[in-house]
């Protein structure tokens, strides 16, 4: 990530530019361009690049390609037949559920909310890569609810989980609220407005990428470090992969705005984002309370919130804030994540490979 | 982090309050109070004479992610993980879990009333599991093989090891599932397996319990069971040009790999795209509609639950078919053309690799014109090939660089795709002595090369000499690699590997037919990383290249030496009239420039084969050893380590493993500690831009990614005089391009090599990190504070980027 840890974004140069009133309309003249990324307007030109970082993103994503058809579902039947336990059934059927539509509310935030507001075609370019990875996210959790829940009533139930589960129904309600926020605003003219787009690309890099997502791959990374529904968890490592990187992206144009109009970073702005991730934190709380409310050994709720509370320090750090709860990983399962993998082809397909290779055949470089 | 650090910081109790609260259930039902003592007490039994760890910090850790009312199985479990997961800040706590978990399966096994070996075979009889003969061979000599069984070799297991042996090895009561023997009742049934002596069975199972040399998992699965398909690897030739054919051999393969084998297959006679199908008037769709149904087909075979079946296709690179050949593995374009299941390999001419070097063209043949050319290698294959081309009888032709260019292309985006040579292959093989013996192709692991034909379809087992427990440490402290002992682990191996040729159940009558001509074995080796760790010899250094390549050749000499011995007592394999050995050639003789260390013992091994002849055709294969490397706790082969901290993902879930040589290392130099750690992980495994590692412990514990591959190329080009089959080579490019690839394969032609294995690449971009403690890619420059955003650099950069490896590929089935 370009943000590191010890650039605060809010004890920024902000001083040294002239305050305006937060409702005036920013200039957004600059030589016939866009001056600032969060300017409105269709910027079209490529050359000069203006953010060339994010075309790299971009090249990067795509040589990261899969497809669902690569994943082999087959053994999670078998393990959801004979060796899931009761709770552990429960588990997997409330992650199913909030999987069934994460995705595609990410997808509509993307669309209504965030590509047109984004003044950048280098910056789109990846935005629309984006886009179809969530697609394909929402396609592996279709084909992925499809083969988990062969009863067609139970499996139109747990795609209505946003309506029928409360814990997820709650979430949902977190979420469209921080969507809505910015639905009337067709262009983003003044302070308010800005600050009112970065909290939605917060919310939805920091609390939805970055926090529910990180929940729910909690659970299938502690399924998996107990040798359970590898196909799952093969689909997962992808999507953790490319939501990794879609979360880059986002602080990275985070931290752009920042560069280029670092009055937007107040105090206020700071309570806001604290209030924002501490109230996630809670809603996944209480979906953790649903999900585990059986009782799964090895998992237990308490460790549960504090790795909730240890994922969200790592986003106020990220953002340039004091983490608040001190909290320390309690899962080891999730140190597994970030460590190198060595699998064997009898069990899993590969992951690592590129696609989009370049060069010429040579007889004298260096190997 | 101390025990009190791993008290919960949240708001709820803390550690011990919560244990009192807390319940478990009983195997019986009933319900107890957590005891913590307990729970301790059991640790610290198990951390007998383990520096380092705490039992302590286990049971806490352990009760703190228990749920009220869980199973005390599932305590037990949770205990296990707990303790293997600590191994990061302690390498001895995968040795303490691996007692505990030891001990959780002692105590499975006497749950089904079973308390010694003779009645685990009895069980397992009862059961339908194991064989009329081993139950006998075992109730005749109860006594002794009981006697023999000695428990206290569990400690040698780290904690992966016997993870695996208990998920995967270990025979299970198959209603129940529970396991019905230990480690080491199953390493004395393997051994029961292959004796007629209660001695002779005796000594293999002290050389396997020793960790010092291990046969291939299906050996391990199947020895001594009703159904003991003991060899790992099968190569069946191409099927001919015709639909019955086709059809028979995919059933061939389904039935070779029900048993655990793994396939290679030819594919070289099969008509290409376009050509005339006489019978209906129509125009063939090529090979790729064929492999399409040949991928379904492996897929759909579950070897009995312990894994899915698996091949690898050939194919020679003049076939008209072999640009859809290589994209068979894509992840893109027409799904009916792809086979994702499918290994696939090159089997290349050195034509073809001299026109690449000269930039001429290449011409593609349908096998129908041409059904010649895969029965010919070295000049014969050349004067047919020119001879074809020269009559027009191409369907097209290409630049051959174009063809070498889409080859490395799809090696670094699958991994796929390897290259083996068939001039190499078959110039320098033992079988190839009389004309119409040729060799059509690899197996799955590029380690096996031997004869096919449609009769006979080639048949290898496999077995690894643990190199790394083969160092010793004198009295003064200096450190030696024991060539007494890897003579006497070699000349115990042997027989066994040649027992198994007879004692084996073949599938196919044609896999019979050749292993009885032949008798081919494939010993190999492991551990090398081991010893070059243990005597502190960087892995691209001249002296390690010098070992590497004088072990070799000791284990050459005591195979064909122990060949010999055996074709004394039980005459030579029936084909030895055909080989080269027969006419005093051996592999260093097929290999320019290669020398032995000692004429004069090599010359008198010469006479000896001459007059009493040799009991098998080929002695010496080097697998991956995915598999039993793990079990026997040492690093794979030949294979430079990956990373110094990386996790094992397998089907009982993932495992973190850590260089623990470094790791000693480190705490001798007070330099080991969780900052250490966590910089070790943050730079995923990788310590060259550590500050404070002394420079010599870099270069010696630089990763695969770090190491140069022609010092790797040219380490098995040295030990390739010894190795009569081949070896299966793993190279590794973190960003390949098509300049380093093709200059890369270039050489390792050029040095003789017969084949090469997977293409290890790594990702573009990564999961970002959760536990560090921080986001910033290693290496990467800090975001700059000026307006414009500077360009940060690409992802795929190899400087700034550390990412994940994720599943490099090994074969199981040759291990």
């Amino acid at each position: 990530m370009a943000l590191a840890e010890d650039h605060n974004l809010f004890e920024s140069d902000a001083t040294t530019s002239v305050p305006l009133a937060d409702e005036a309309p920013v200039d957004t003249s600059y030589a016939g361009h866009a001056k600032h990324i969060l300017d409105p307007g269709f910027h079209l030109t490529l050359r000069p690049m203006r953010y060339p970082v994010f075309y790299e993103m971009y090249r990067d994503a795509i040589k990261n390609t899969w497809t669902v058809e690569e994943i082999d579902f087959s053994d999670d039947l078998i393990d959801l037949d004979r060796k899931i336990t009761p709770a552990e059934r429960h588990l997997i059927n409330r992650l199913v559920a909030f999987f069934a539509t994460g995705d595609s509310i990410v997808s509509n935030n993307l669309v209504l909310n965030l590509y047109q507001h984004i003044n950048a075609p280098e910056a789109r370019m990846y935005l629309s890569r984006q886009l179809y990875e969530e697609a394909l996210h929402v396609q592996f959790y279709l084909t992925l609810l499809d083969n988990y829940i062969p009863d067609v009533d139970e499996r139109e139930q747990a795609f209505a989980a946003i309506d029928n589960i409360p814990s997820i129904a709650q979430k949902g309600d977190f979420l469209f609220k921080w969507m809505n926020s910015i639905g009337h605003l067709d262009q983003l003219r003044t302070r308010d407005h800005r600050r009112k787009f970065i909290l939605n690309m917060i919310c939805f890099a920091a609390c939805i990428e970055g926090l529910f997502f990180y929940g729910a791959f909690a659970y299938v990374y502690f399924l998996r470090s107990k040798g359970l529904l590898n196909g799952l968890a093969a689909g997962t490592n992808w999507v953790f992969r490319d939501e990794s990187a879609h979360m880059n992206f986002a602080f990275e144009v985070i931290e752009t705005a920042r560069v280029e109009e670092p009055e937007l970073f107040d105090e206020t702005m700071a309570d806001s984002i604290r209030l924002m991730i501490e109230e996630a934190v809670d809603c996944e709380y209480a979906f953790a309370e649903d999900v585990l409310k059986e009782g799964v050994a090895g998992m237990s709720l308490r460790d549960m919130r504090q790795y909730l509370e240890f994922v969200a320090d790592q986003r106020f750090s990220q953002l340039g804030l004091q983490p608040i709860f001190g909290s320390k990983n309690p899962f080891d399962f999730m140190e597994l994540q970030d460590v190198q993998e060595l699998a064997n082809f009898f069990e899993r397909t590969v992951s690592a490979y590129q696609v989009g290779v370049s060069g010429e055949v040579a007889f004298d470089e260096d190997f | 982090m101390t025990i009190t650090e791993s008290d919960r910081t949240g708001t709820e109790t803390a550690g011990d309050g919560a244990a009192s609260t807390m319940r478990v259930q009983k195997r019986d039902g009933r319900f107890e109070a957590v005891d913590l003592d307990k729970i301790v007490k059991a640790v610290q039994r198990c951390a007998d004479g383990l520096s380092g760890v705490d039992p302590m910090r286990v049971a806490t850790r352990t009760i703190s992610g228990l749920s009220d009312g869980a199973t005390t199985t599932e305590l037990d479990e949770l205990s296990i993980r707990t303790a293997a997961a600590l191994i990061v800040s302690e390498p001895n706590y995968s040795r303490l879990a691996a007692r505990l978990l030891s001990t959780f399966i002692d105590k499975e096994v006497q749950n089904q009333n079973v308390y010694s070996f003779s009645q685990s075979i009895e069980l397992g009889h009862q059961q339908g599991l194991i064989g009329d003969r081993v139950l006998e061979f075992v109730h005749t000599h109860a006594r002794k093989l009981n006697d023999a069984i000695d428990h206290e070799q569990n400690n040698l297991f780290e904690f992966f090891g016997l993870r695996t042996v208990y998920d995967r090895y270990l025979l299970r009561h198959p209603e129940l599932r529970h396991v019905i023997e230990t480690p080491q009742y199953f390493l004395m049934r393997v051994a029961c397996g292959l004796s007629t002596s209660p001695e002779e069975a005796i000594g293999f199972y002290q050389l396997m319990s020793s960790l010092q040399y291990l046969p291939s998992s299906p050996t391990l699965f199947n020895s001594g069971t009703i159904h003991p398909q003991m060899s790992s690897c099968y190569l069946l030739d191409s099927p001919e040009d015709d639909l019955i054919a086709i059809y028979d051999r995919y059933t061939d393969v389904a039935r070779l790999s029900k048993h655990a084998g793994g396939i290679g297959l030819a594919y070289h006679r099969v008509r290409s795209r376009g050509s005339l199908i006489r019978g209906t008037n129509g125009l063939s769709n090529g090979i790729i509609p064929w492999l399409k149904t040949l991928d379904s087909s492996v897929s759909a075979v579950n070897q009995g639950g312990k894994r899915k079946g698996a091949a690898c296709v050939y194919l020679e690179t003049w076939h008209a078919d072999i640009e859809d050949f290589l994209e068979l593995r894509d992840n893109t374009g027409d799904e009916s053309r792809r086979a994702h299941n499918l290994n696939i390999a090159n089997w290349v001419p050195d034509l073809f690799m001299e026109r690449v070097e000269k930039d001429w063209q290449w011409s593609l043949f349908d096998p129908k014109k041409v059904p010649h050319l895969t029965d010919l290698f070295g000049d014969d294959f050349r004067r047919a090939y020119e001879e074809a081309e020269a009559q027009g009888l191409f369907e097209r032709q290409i630049p051959a660089r174009t063809l070498y260019s889409r080859m490395m292309r799809t090696l670094a985006q699958t991994g796929n795709g390897w290259m083996t040579w068939k001039d190499a292959s078959n110039n320098k093989s033992n079988q190839t002595g009389q004309p119409g013996n040729v060799i059509h192709l690899s197996n799955l692991c590029t380690e096996i090369l031997e004869v096919t034909s449609n009769d006979e379809t080639a048949v290898c087992n496999l077995g690894s000499v643990n190199l790394g427990r083969l160092v010793r440490v004198a009295d003064d402290g200096s450190r030696h690699f024991d060539f007494e002992r890897l003579g006497e682990v070699v000349r115990t191996a042997v027989p066994y590997l040649d027992t198994v040729v007879d004692n084996n159940f073949y599938p196919t009558p044609e896999a019979a037919a050749s292993n009885a001509r032949w008798r081919p074995v494939g010993l190999g080796l492991m551990g090398l990383q081991d010893v070059f760790f243990q005597l502190g010899m960087p892995f691209d250094s001249e002296e390690a290249r010098t070992l590497s390549t004088r072990i070799s050749e000791e284990i050459y000499y005591w195979a064909l030496s122990t060949s010999c011995d055996l074709s004394m007592k039980h005459g030579a394999h029936a084909a030895f009239g055909e080989t080269k050995a027969a006419q005093g050639i051996l592999q260093f003789d097929l290999w320019e420039g290669a020398q032995v260390s000692d004429v004069e013992r090599w010359e008198m091994l010469k006479d000896r084969i001459r007059q009493h002849g040799l009991r098998n055709s080929l002695m010496i294969a080097i697998a991956p050893t995915a598999t039993i490397a793990s079990i026997a706790g040492c690093h794979e082969c030949i294979e430079p380590q990956v990373s110094n901290l990386f996790k094992r993902e397998t089907l009982s879930g993932e495992f973190l493993q850590i260089n623990r040589y470094l790791v000693r290392e480190l705490q001798t130099l007070g330099l080991w500690d969780d900052d250490m750690a966590n910089a070790v992980k943050r730079a995923e495994g990788s310590i060259q831009n550590i500050a404070g590692i002394p420079e010599d412990l870099k270069l010696l514990y630089r990763t695969a990614w770090e190491v140069p591959m022609r010092s790797l190329i040219d380490m098995a080009a040295g030990r390739g005089a010894f190795i009569d089959q081949s070896q299966s080579l793993n190279l590794f490019m973190e960003s390949p391009t098509i300049g380093k690839l093709s200059s890369m394969y270039v050489h390792a032609w050029k040095a003789g090599l017969k084949t090469t294995y997977y293409l290890r690449s790594r990702p573009a971009t990564r999961i970002n990190q959760a536990t560090t403690g921080t986001q910033t890619r290693p290496g990467s420059p800090s975001p700059s504070p000026t307006p414009e955003p500077t360009p940060t650099k690409s992802f795929s950069d190899a400087e700034t980027l550390a990412c994940s490896l994720e599943n490099p590929d090994a074969c199981e089935a040759c291990d």
